[in-house]
């Protein structure tokens, strides 16, 4: 039988990987239900994950109209440090740019610390003869007559990747391209990038690490995608597939290989993303996203509809790291060591602590019975019944209570309380941790929370997300539907995008409308030639201009919209206006002094056909239809009291009920303490009103 | 009420967060780019008797100017009703409580719920300028205090909520960039109020009881934390002295001692032997010198506990008063942190060799404060480049030194990329690159000093430089080797060259080079004991030349 045309995404996270689908109706173009489902991810041959999941669903590529797809495959050969051997090919006098760094230590009082080492070894790190100026002139060609004794080194030594940086190549990038040049002609099997095509913006360590991560990862990137193109195509899938990136946009496999640290932060972007669309279809423009999986929790800020982006992104940075900067274009995320598989510790002083260290996925959880002997925040919420342990990790794990009681035994013991009272302080702290986390992308850039909705999904979501709504003064709490397979689900709603940041310092000023409008253009050009094959025709595309502006003299930037009007230029005094506006909000006051551009920012989309959201289907069932049983479910605050259990599949729209409750799906649970009213949207997603909301001043 | 506990617990890591949140609000407010990039502030909490309960810091410097603010607001105004709900203080005296130089002001915040003080928040801020005799008030010239600055001891800047007018417009006509002062003073009082509000949120939430509880909670908390480390340390009194070389007027070198005693969960630092206050602006007052112990204390106590008054509960500073390091009336103190940092580690030096694991050898022991100004090539406007400089730290027991980091005093501080520095300033970096220069070899040789070359583009240039370690070398541990120095070279064209410490204003033209040329670290260890693939490997990466592998390692290539 012929199978229906589907559109699919697959997420390979850390330990699961996901697939969501749904059926198109050839006749009427509507879409049908969205379906998922989970298997283990399969490292390192991730793409075998990708096919077994799509053949436990029952989903045949040759049936697929459009395939995207997001991985963990760079930001673990980061952190694994599982990556090629990589060269660095500089400007002379400035190799130690990629050791020196910037200098700072984060852990102050520390005098044995010692900076993240660099991705390249100083010996890999070899200088060419050349120089640009900060006004964007070569001033000194580049010397290649050096370059082949550069070369034979790097073979010798076995390196398999080539980061080319030059400085002012943001401005300048001829030299680079003729070195790009030479070693293809001279060296074809090797991987090289050069920074300019990696990045446009100064910062001339930022750059250069960025492209020696992005070289880095190549070899391995572009392997696993071909390979995954290569199984695909071999049952049947005709189409490209699509390649989900940091900027919570797709992009063609090609291009995706050509930047592949682009793809470093995919899964989050994309459910950050899918936060965002969810808020357009019900009317909620501004939220605040939290993404709480099993080791860390992730929030972001969407307002007015849009999703941040930023190039201010950095991996493996804590309170005593550095870490290592990333220059692309990634939605602006606070991640914190706060999941539910983060650990519950007491100090030398006595003090309860959760998390950063976390029991992950293996041996995950004491109640998982794998040899976890540390209590987690999971195992204190199935200690006060919140999580049901009869559908306990979807129902496929029996919770070890025993390892449960042991691993709690040991602080109750340390802290004299009780087994339930730790459990309690264990979620609390958690919730602490959390709250300040959503500070940080709220309050503290001069938003009030109660202009936002909190919209929480990943396994942990819903599980906390009225407590810490409460503490924030959010009036309300979405829970998405779909929410345990959100970064998914997001992907089939997103566009094929590419992000260009030029920095050109330039005055916002009338006699720089002509240069600001050039800025532009030749951005808007590039965007027609890369999506060359991936769109029919330019005119497809749909661009955001912004700019990066500053008070001249200040070094601190905000994102402005910069539209052009008719004539193809911006309005000045609209765009200075908006700039003083953003300014104070962020930075609490304005200047009456010149406004400078820094970094022109074009963000270029080609929609990609996609049916309306699918509403849920009314069958006309009651709530009472929907009620499992009671149970004993303790609130903290709200006390130890029955709650009333729903099933959350039998759940739909129009429906209300009152807590206490309990709204249970396979993998989500939605504790709603005493007095608190779930309402189920026509989308089916949960909407819990937390209180009547305030005027945000 | 079992449950309190964590309740407090909440409390009390909201009390630490105000640190943070006071700091986020710093930088927010600030339009001064040393506050906001090189992060010279500290912001906090303390409670009504001034015992700090979190700070929040961009460097090691300022860890004993907040409470000791408060203290000394209290001693000037000791009657009951000298303090009230509005008033806000005012102060930058060296010589007092907070005090480091003029131009880092504290503004002093009391907190009243129901009129009754339960707390104080505090903000300490370097200001781009407070007047005196050099543009940014700071110089290596003066020899008075009356020539570094405006001079404010413990004034109120608000008296019960009416801003103190005329003292606004003293400073105004007092300081060469009066609108960026005035920013600073009010994003010094915003951070202030950020910090009043969360507190009076936390009580306003779980009540006033509650919240001083876990005020003496949290205290009792750090004491806590800091004594069961205090206990594993090995026990008994350790000294070191150390040189620091001039003090910008010729004079010196002159002597810094101390002499530690760690006994039964206490720590005496006592720094009886130093010599004599000095001429020249690179003295420290009391307050300075409590911060330097403080960071050395918490460097080998616990690193990464959020600071507050318990810490310190077990650390007594000992100095009589009138030396280079506890400098009275009216010493100048522009450069004071060149002291402060050899106060620093005079105290690591005594402890390193009983703690290798806590603290490596000596490191470049300066800020090496650069400051080059000169009409811009483009616009013929002024321009002002100031930056701290990378250097080399020493090695430890197991591990080589870092290479390129800035001193002890600073932490999260940013050196400025080529690129941002070649658009703005009138020079061009010809290398920013680790050197050669002997020094630090060990068995875990020293971190890498760095040469970092301007070349000026501009039709002439001025360099104001401050080192010390530029005749002594960090100091190295276990047989290791001393490191190289710190200097600064003003070279021609025709390849002539000078050698700079302590200047003001040298002149460049166009196509010379400033050469700033920072030290490397102390190795530990014997050289003969580096494992041979270790040199091999230096010597592959440059680290070190085939001439030095065989003079120093004996291996060749």
């Amino acid at each position: 039988m012929q199978s229906r045309r589907k559109r699919a995404a697959t997420d390979v996270g850390g330990t699961f990987t996901d697939l969501v689908y749904y059926e198109v109706d050839p006749e009427t173009g509507r879409p049908g239900a969205i379906r998922a489902a989970k298997s283990d991810t399969t490292p390192p041959e991730f793409e075998r994950g990708v096919m077994n999941v799509m053949e436990k669903a029952n989903v045949d590529p040759a049936s697929l109209d459009f395939f995207a797809h997001g991985s963990t495959v760079v930001i673990n050969a980061l952190t694994e440090r599982k990556g090629a051997r990589t060269a660095l090919i500089t400007t002379r006098g400035f190799r130690d740019v990629l050791e020196i760094a910037r200098g700072n230590r984060p852990d102050l009082f520390n005098f044995n610390f010692r900076k993240p080492a660099p991705f390249v070894e100083r010996h890999l790190r070899a200088e060419l003869t050349e120089r640009a100026n900060h006004k964007g002139e070569t001033v000194r060609d580049v010397e290649l007559s050096e370059l082949p004794e550069i070369l034979d080194y790097f073979r010798k030594e076995g390196v398999e990747a080539i980061a080319i940086a030059f400085l002012h190549a943001y401005l300048a990038p001829e030299n680079e391209r003729k070195t790009l040049a030479a070693i293809r002609d001279q060296w074809p099997e090797v991987s090289v990038l050069a920074s300019h095509e990696i990045s446009r913006e100064w910062r001339e360590y930022e750059r250069t690490n960025t492209t020696v991560l992005s070289a880095y990862v190549h070899p391995a990137a572009k392997k696993y995608i071909e390979r995954l193109e290569g199984r695909l195509r071999q049952h049947g899938f005709e189409r490209d597939p699509y390649m989900m990136q940091s900027n919570g946009g797709i992009t063609g496999a090609e291009a995706a290989k050509a930047n592949p640290v682009a793809m470093v932060e995919s899964g989050p972007a994309s459910g950050i993303y899918a936060a965002a669309y969810m808020g357009r279809a019900i009317g909620k423009e501004n939220l605040i996203v939290l993404d709480i999986g099993g080791t860390t929790a992730k929030c972001a800020l969407v307002e007015n509809g849009k999703v941040k982006i930023s190039t201010d992104y950095y991996i493996e940075r804590t309170p005593q790291n550095p870490g290592y900067p990333i220059q692309t274009p990634v939605v602006d995320i606070v991640e914190i060591g706060n999941g539910g598989g983060s650990i519950a510790w007491v100090d030398e002083g006595g003090k309860l602590h959760v998390g950063p260290q976390s029991a992950g996925a293996s041996p995950g959880p004491a109640a998982y019975g794998r040899g976890g002997s540390k209590a987690t925040t999971t195992d204190a919420n199935l200690l006060l019944g919140r999580i049901d342990p009869k559908s306990f990790v979807g129902g496929e794990v029996e919770p070890d209570w025993r390892a449960v009681k042991d691993a709690f035994g040991a602080l109750s013991e340390r802290l004299k309380l009780s087994v339930e009272d730790v459990a309690r302080g264990v979620v609390r702290i958690a919730n602490a941790n959390m709250v300040n986390a959503l500070r940080l992308v709220s309050t503290n850039k001069g938003h009030d929370p109660r202009d936002f909705s909190l919209i929480a999904f990943g396994g942990g979501g819903a599980m906390h997300a009225v407590s810490l709504a409460e503490e924030l003064n959010v009036p309300e709490v979405i829970v998405p539907v779909n929410s345990a397979v959100f970064s998914a689900w997001g992907m089939l709603l997103t566009d094929l995008r590419r992000d260009y940041v030029r920095t050109r310092p330039t005055p916002l000023h009338a006699d720089f409308r002509n240069d600001i409008a050039r800025a532009f253009s030749k951005m808007r050009d590039r965007a027609c030639v890369d999506f060359t094959g991936e769109v029919g025709d330019c005119s497809d595309l749909k661009f955001n201009y912004l700019a990066d502006m500053r008070y001249q003299g200040q070094e601190h930037t905000v994102k402005v919209d910069l539209p052009p009007n008719g004539d193809g230029g911006p309005d000045m005094a609209a765009a200075a206006e908006r700039f003083h506006e953003l300014h104070e909000q962020r930075f609490t006051y304005r200047l009456d002094a010149p406004i400078q551009i820094v970094n022109f920012h074009l963000a270029a989309f080609a929609p990609v056909d996609k049916p309306d959201l699918a509403e849920k289907a009314v069958t006309g069932r009651k709530i009472e239809d929907a009620h499992i049983t009671r149970r004993e479910v303790d609130f903290d605050s709200g006390g130890v009291v029955e709650a009333d259990i729903y099933n959350g599949l039998k759940m739909e729209p129009g429906m209300t009920l009152t807590g206490p409750a309990v709204v249970q799906e396979p993998a989500v649970t939605l504790v709603i303490p005493p007095g608190k009213r779930l309402s189920v949207d026509k989308f089916g997603n949960y909407r819990i009103q937390i209180s009547a909301k305030e005027s945000g001043q | 009420m079992k449950q309190d506990v964590f309740t407090l617990e909440i409390i009390k890591d909201s009390l630490v967060a105000v640190g943070e949140e006071m700091f986020n609000a710093m930088i927010r407010t600030s339009m001064s780019p040393i506050i906001y990039e090189t992060t010279d502030f500290a912001v906090g909490a303390t409670d009504a008797a001034g015992n700090l309960l979190a700070q929040g810091n961009g460097v090691t410097a300022f860890l004993a100017t907040l409470d000791t603010a408060v203290q000394s607001t209290l001693e000037h105004y000791p009657g009951e009703d000298d303090v009230r709900p509005g008033d806000i203080f005012i102060t930058n005296s060296p010589y007092e409580g907070g005090g480091t130089h003029l131009s880092d002001v504290v503004i002093v915040y009391p907190v009243f719920h129901d009129d009754r003080l339960i707390a104080w928040t505090v903000n300490k801020a370097h200001w781009t300028e407070v007047g005196g005799s050099h543009a940014g008030s700071v110089s290596t010239e003066a020899t008075e205090i009356y020539q570094e600055g405006l001079h404010f001891r413990f004034l109120k800047l608000y008296d019960e909520g009416r801003l103190n007018q005329s003292l606004v417009s003293m400073i105004r006509d007092n300081v060469r960039l009066p609108d960026s002062t005035i920013g600073d003073m009010y994003a010094g009082v915003a951070a202030c109020k950020v910090g009043a509000k969360r507190i009076l949120d936390l009580v306003s939430k779980y009540g006033e009881s509650a919240v001083l509880s876990a005020m003496t909670g949290l205290l009792d908390y750090g004491e806590r934390m800091t004594l069961a480390e205090l206990k594993k340390l090995p026990q008994g009194v350790f000294e070191a002295e150390d040189i620091v070389e001039e003090d910008g007027h010729g004079n010196g070198p002159f002597r810094i001692k101390v002499k530690v005693t760690i006994d039964g969960g206490r720590m005496v630092a006592d720094f009886t032997g130093t010599d004599p206050q000095v001429n020249g602006p690179i003295n420290c007052s009391y307050t300075g010198l409590v911060t330097g112990a403080r960071c050395a204390f918490k460097a080998v106590t616990n690193t990464e506990i959020p600071a507050n008054g318990g810490c310190f509960r077990a650390l007594e500073v000992v100095c009589p008063p009138g030396t280079l390091i506890s400098a009275e009336s009216p010493a100048p103190v522009s450069i004071y942190y060149e002291a402060l940092i050899a106060a620093i580690e005079v105290m690591w030096k005594a402890l390193a060799p009983h703690m290798p694991e806590k603290l490596p050898a000596g490191h470049q022991r300066t800020v090496g404060a650069t400051f080059i100004s000169g009409p811009h090539p483009d616009t013929g406007e002024l321009f002002v480049m100031g930056e701290p400089l990378l250097g080399g730290w020493g090695a430890s027991a197991g591990l080589d030194g870092d290479n390129g980091q800035f001193c002890c005093a600073n932490g999260e501080t940013f050196n400025i990329p080529v690129e941002l520095a070649e658009s703005r300033y009138g020079f061009e970096i010809d290398q920013y690159a680790f050197h050669n220069e002997d020094g630090g070899e060990g068995e875990f040789r020293g971190g890498k000093g760095v040469v970092l070359d301007y070349r000026i583009t501009a039709e002439e240039a001025f360099l104001t430089y401050s080192a010390t370690r530029t005749t002594t070398r960090p100091w190295a541990m276990d047989g290791g080797e001393e490191g190289s120095t710190n200097a600064a070279w003003h070279i021609r064209k025709d390849g002539t060259r000078e050698r700079y410490t302590m200047a003001t204003a040298v002149r460049a033209r166009k196509g010379e080079t400033f050469r700033m040329i920072s030290a490397t670290g102390g190795g530990y260890g014997e050289p003969a004991a580096r494992p041979r693939e270790y040199v091999l490997s230096d010597l592959k990466n440059g680290y070190i030349t085939p001439e030095q592998a065989e003079r120093h390692y004996g291996v060749t290539g």
